[in-house]
């Protein structure tokens, strides 16, 4: 088959992309591994009545522009976003919620702030036609990018200099570190706080999985192909130049793009046969880090655990957040251990979204951070599984004590099942470390800007590019962008 | 002016950047005074007598790229200063007796790192000359006076980015980062611009003639005593036992200082030497500073490094160890020994992974030690500033730890040891009025006069804190010095 463009990966930063390409008139296909579109959208049935989206159960934002072209509310699609975040320590607790005025809520305007102009800075990058032939970017702007600043600056010099309240400050340092390791007190690690709960961020109502099905819808309404359950094997090169997509089962598909929506490693090392790359290029890939870190159990409960004010429950509930705990947390993480305090946030998804429990039951999911891929003492055995259920359970006990009678069943999702099951490296969801060298105008390499790559003809979506870790969907629409400037097609405005 | 206690210009501190910026004044035609707190002048550049004439550096023990600009224009060797050794090596006591050597010798440090790994051998003379070019383009900003900031893209991407991305990008072998990465161990190497430190390395090794790292003949105190005597034939005017207790402020300009004995000393300009902290929150009583900034500087960093000096009746002798003792010596286990160890002092406990940067000087210089005797320096880096229940009760569990270490390492060692004093951060502070002295990778990037100039009129840091990364140099010295005689004359 001959297309404009291939895509690789039904996620949403592919399926952005490609309902942007067909909707210019581009014939476009999207090649996904697994039996459905979605990737980390996904929701599913893990125990008989119990549902909960697996990998996360918050996104980073979708832009708003993004939201508005594939109209997804009405197809199906309604974020809720969290009216409130808890931190629950033993003896007392914070509540962040949306509303007040206060200076935890300027802070947060300020990063939501550099998140939107680090956005348009990107936009704007992609949307410059290198005049169709290729170059490799050889202009440097020299004009400093959003929030390059934040490179001299910790996460704990971030929120601690602006909040006297430091139970305000380990708090956002929790929403902001959710789920990964990091020691907020290096120069570097302020990039954090562009997390996905630090902003405008949002629960989809019915679980992620539904806003995979508008995605879905609105790139069939755009005449999108999708072909799932079926894995490309390597892309095709003619003169250094991208000619097409070969797929597992022998076939072809003639491409003048390719947009993967991969993570840079697995882009790099999975699809092309090693020899076709210069070496250089492999060591590049080969220095950029990823590592994993997150870890989720998923709990189904006979009935919703006893809490004085419920309301307070339909956000995040971040257990004992300190920063002095993170740091910790990180050392023992990079040894390959698993840290005696793991950082766990805790959320009751049916509080909000009823119908993902039976009548009368209830769904916690916890979030773990600095939990290692690899062990340093072998494989994540059925007991290792099991430290991972027990310390999610003693952290809920802290919240709701006596929730541990209300447990039927526990499912437990290490880093490594993340790589296996969505292709993330090293489990790694957010396509590579959060740190100074590698965000921004840096990420995945400055020459040549993403998100295009050194291979002609290929763009480098998903978590590896500046906008990956840091918006939903922003890395495809980019990419789309990209192709689109590069083939000199009017794009949407 | 006429009062005997009104001068044109005033240093406080006698250290090497001290006694430097007086000089210069003075040679500017400034009549300077230099107040110095402690009985003799040369702060951390000292040497101390542990007893039966073994002499050993109090605290600083090789001088990293002392300005070779100082040394001529204020004719060090004339006053006196020899080096006992230029261009010291680098080296890394391994497991086993093995050794990594590198030095200033490109090629000799190749041969040296292609026992640990082939391909790194092959990338270090790649490796040494984009270092250089790196230090080269930051020429203008890190050596010149007027010089503009670098918009490069390469030095833009590096104070981003950690010390141990940066070798991992480079090498393999651990032996070889491990080393390296000594130089850049005031930050952790997983601090964002960590980097950086290693190419301001670089840019030393290149400007300066003296030799980068250099050991003076007779001990650190023998460049005091030369830097004294360049201050005495510019007539400078040295008073010690002189502690300054606050500065004198009229409006938003300096107008002199006040001693703690109660005397008033008049002076238009003021070079302070010591730190930022000291200088502006105590000295000038947070005078002219925003809140937020007065809060920034009031951070002191929790990280610090505790000094160990030894003397030995002789050296240690087992598996012909004695003849490795030259130079720089580093005792790291491995790379992440940095981050362990820095995770493990700004915690406030005692690094498992202690690294230890060990001279031998009288092993160059016979003259430090009676016949036979022999001295070690030892610096131990990062340990906390401040520990749980005090330094004083933690001191003896420290030294232990530190000496058994050695040990490992330099079989043999513990046994020669005739005296021993442990400087932990505390004592620096108490003796030496030392203080923690990280770099700031955002003050590396910005000009002199930035890092110099105050909001007082009249009023500049001339000390370590002033100079790109904090060493005792001379250079911030010369510099603040040449700025303040040129915005004087200009006025």
């Amino acid at each position: 088959m001959r297309y404009d463009a291939a895509i690789i990966g039904a996620g949403a930063d592919g399926l952005a992309a490609a309902t942007l390409l067909a909707r210019k008139g581009l014939k476009t296909v999207v090649i996904e591994r697994g039996d459905r579109p979605g990737g980390l959208l996904s929701t599913l049935e893990f125990h008989p009545g119990f549902r909960a989206s697996p990998y996360a159960d918050e996104i980073a934002a979708v832009p708003p522009n993004m939201h508005w072209a594939l109209d997804l509310s009405r197809r199906g699609a309604i974020f809720v976003p969290a009216p409130c975040s808890l931190a629950v320590w033993q003896e007392r607790r914070h509540v962040l919620s949306a509303s007040a005025a206060s200076p935890v809520a300027s802070l947060l305007d300020k990063i939501s702030g550099t998140r939107t102009n680090i956005v348009a800075r990107a936009e704007q990058q992609a949307g410059r036609s290198q005049g169709g032939v290729f170059s490799s970017g050889r202009r440097h702007s020299v004009e400093p990018w959003p929030g390059q600043t934040w490179s001299a600056h910790s996460l704990h010099a971030l929120l601690a200099d602006a909040l006297a309240d430091e139970d305000a400050a380990a708090h956002l340092a929790a929403l902001a570190l959710c789920g990964r390791s990091a020691d907020p007190f290096l120069r570097g690690s302020a990039f954090h706080a562009l997390a996905p709960g630090s902003g405008c961020s949002g629960v989809v109502m019915g679980g992620l999985g539904r806003l995979a099905d508008a995605l879905v819808r609105a790139a069939e309404e755009a005449g999108v192909e999708i072909r799932c359950g079926l894995d490309a094997s390597d892309l095709k090169l003619d003169n250094g130049r991208i000619a097409g997509v070969a797929l597992v089962d022998g076939s072809e598909h003639e491409a003048r793009a390719v947009i993967s929506t991969l993570d840079l490693k697995r882009t790099f090392l999975s699809l092309f046969p090693w020899q076709a790359l210069p070496r250089q290029l492999i060591a590049r890939v080969g220095a950029f880090r990823m590592t994993g870190a997150t870890a989720r159990v998923l709990f189904a409960l006979k009935q919703p655990p006893a809490f004085p004010s419920p309301q307070l429950l339909r956000g995040p509930i971040h257990v004992a957040p300190a920063f002095s705990r993170f740091a910790e947390a990180n050392l023992a993480w990079r040894s390959g251990s698993i840290a005696a305090e793991l950082p766990v946030t805790l959320r009751l998804v049916s509080q909000a979204d009823p119908g993902l429990a039976p009548r009368g039951g209830a769904v916690m999911t916890a979030t773990l951070g600095a939990v290692p891929c690899r062990l340093f003492d072998g494989a994540w055995t059925k007991e290792k599984r099991d430290i991972l259920r027990d310390r999610a359970l003693a952290a809920a006990e802290l919240v709701f004590p006596g929730v541990t009678d209300r447990v039927v069943a526990a499912e437990v999702i290490t880093p490594g099942d993340m790589d296996e099951a969505l292709g993330a490296t090293h489990g790694d969801l957010w396509g590579g470390e959060i740190a100074a060298d590698q965000m921004l105008d840096l990420r995945p390499w400055a020459d040549p800007p993403a998100p295009r790559t050194p291979i002609r003809g290929l763009y480098l979506a998903g978590p590896s590019s500046p906008l990956g870790p840091i918006a939903t969907g922003a890395a495809g629409v980019l990419a789309a962008q990209a192709v689109m400037a590069d083939f000199n097609v009017v794009p949407d405005r | 002016m006429t009062s005997a206690n009104s001068y044109d210009a005033l240093v406080i501190g006698g250290g090497v950047n001290g006694l430097a910026a007086a000089a210069y004044l003075a040679r500017g035609g400034k009549h300077t005074l230099l107040v110095e707190a402690r009985e003799t002048p040369g702060g951390l550049c000292d040497t101390t007598d542990l007893g039966h004439g073994h002499l050993v550096p109090s605290v600083a023990h090789a001088l990293y790229a002392l300005d070779p600009r100082v040394t001529s224009e204020l004719r060090l060797t004339g006053h006196g200063l020899k080096f006992a050794l230029r261009n010291a090596t680098i080296a890394l006591l391994q497991d086993g007796g093995g050794q990594l050597v590198l030095s200033h010798d490109i090629r000799a440090g190749a041969r040296s790192i292609a026992a640990c790994s082939k391909a790194d051998a092959e990338a270090w003379p790649r490796y040494s000359n984009e270092l250089f070019t790196l230090g080269r383009s930051m020429r203008a900003l890190w050596w010149d006076l007027g010089g503009k900031s670098v918009r490069n893209r390469l030095v833009d991407q590096i104070a981003r980015t950690g010390t141990g991305a940066w070798l991992d990008s480079w090498f393999e072998s651990d032996a070889l980062k491990t080393l390296v990465a000594f130089d850049a161990s005031a930050l952790s190497p997983l601090e964002a611009g960590s980097a950086l430190l290693l190419v301001w390395r670089a840019a030393q090794e290149m400007c300066g003639l003296q030799g980068a790292v250099a050991f003076p003949a007779g001990g650190p105190a023998a460049l005091s005593m030369a830097l004294v005597k360049a201050c005495e034939t510019a007539a400078v005017e040295l008073r010690m036992n002189a502690r300054v207790a606050e500065l004198a402020i009229d409006g938003n300009r300096v107008t002199g200082v006040r001693l703690h004995s109660g005397d008033v000393v008049m002076a238009p300009l003021v070079l302070s030497s010591l730190s930022r902290r000291t200088t502006l929150l105590e000295l000038a009583g947070g005078a002219g500073l925003g809140l937020g900034e007065r809060h920034k500087i009031a951070d002191a960093s929790p990280v610090a490094a505790a000094k160990i000096v030894l003397a030995l009746d002789k050296l240690p002798d087992a598996d012909g160890i004695a003849g490795k003792l030259n130079g720089r010596l580093i005792l790291a286990d491995r790379p992440e020994s940095y981050v362990l160890a820095h995770a493990d002092a700004r915690a406030g406990r005692i690094p498992d992974d202690l690294v230890m940067e060990v001279t031998f000087p009288t092993v160059t210089d016979r003259a430090l030690a009676p016949q036979g005797g022999h001295a070690a320096s030892v610096v131990v880096r990062p340990v906390p500033r401040e520990i749980a229940g005090g330094w004083e009760a933690s001191r003896a569990v420290f030294a232990a730890k530190a000496l058994s270490r050695l040990n490992g390492r330099i079989p043999g060692l513990v046994k020669h040891v005739v005296a021993i004093d442990v400087l932990t951060p505390d004592v620096l502070s108490s003796r030496y009025g030392a203080e923690p002295d990280t770099p700031a990778v955002s003050r590396m990037l910005s000009d002199w006069p930035a890092r110099m100039r105050t909001a007082i009129d009249g009023l500049y840091l001339c000390g370590a804190d002033a100079d790109v990364a904090p060493a005792a140099s001379g250079r911030s010295g010369r510099i603040a010095a040449l700025l303040a005689i040129s915005a004087t004359g200009s006025r």
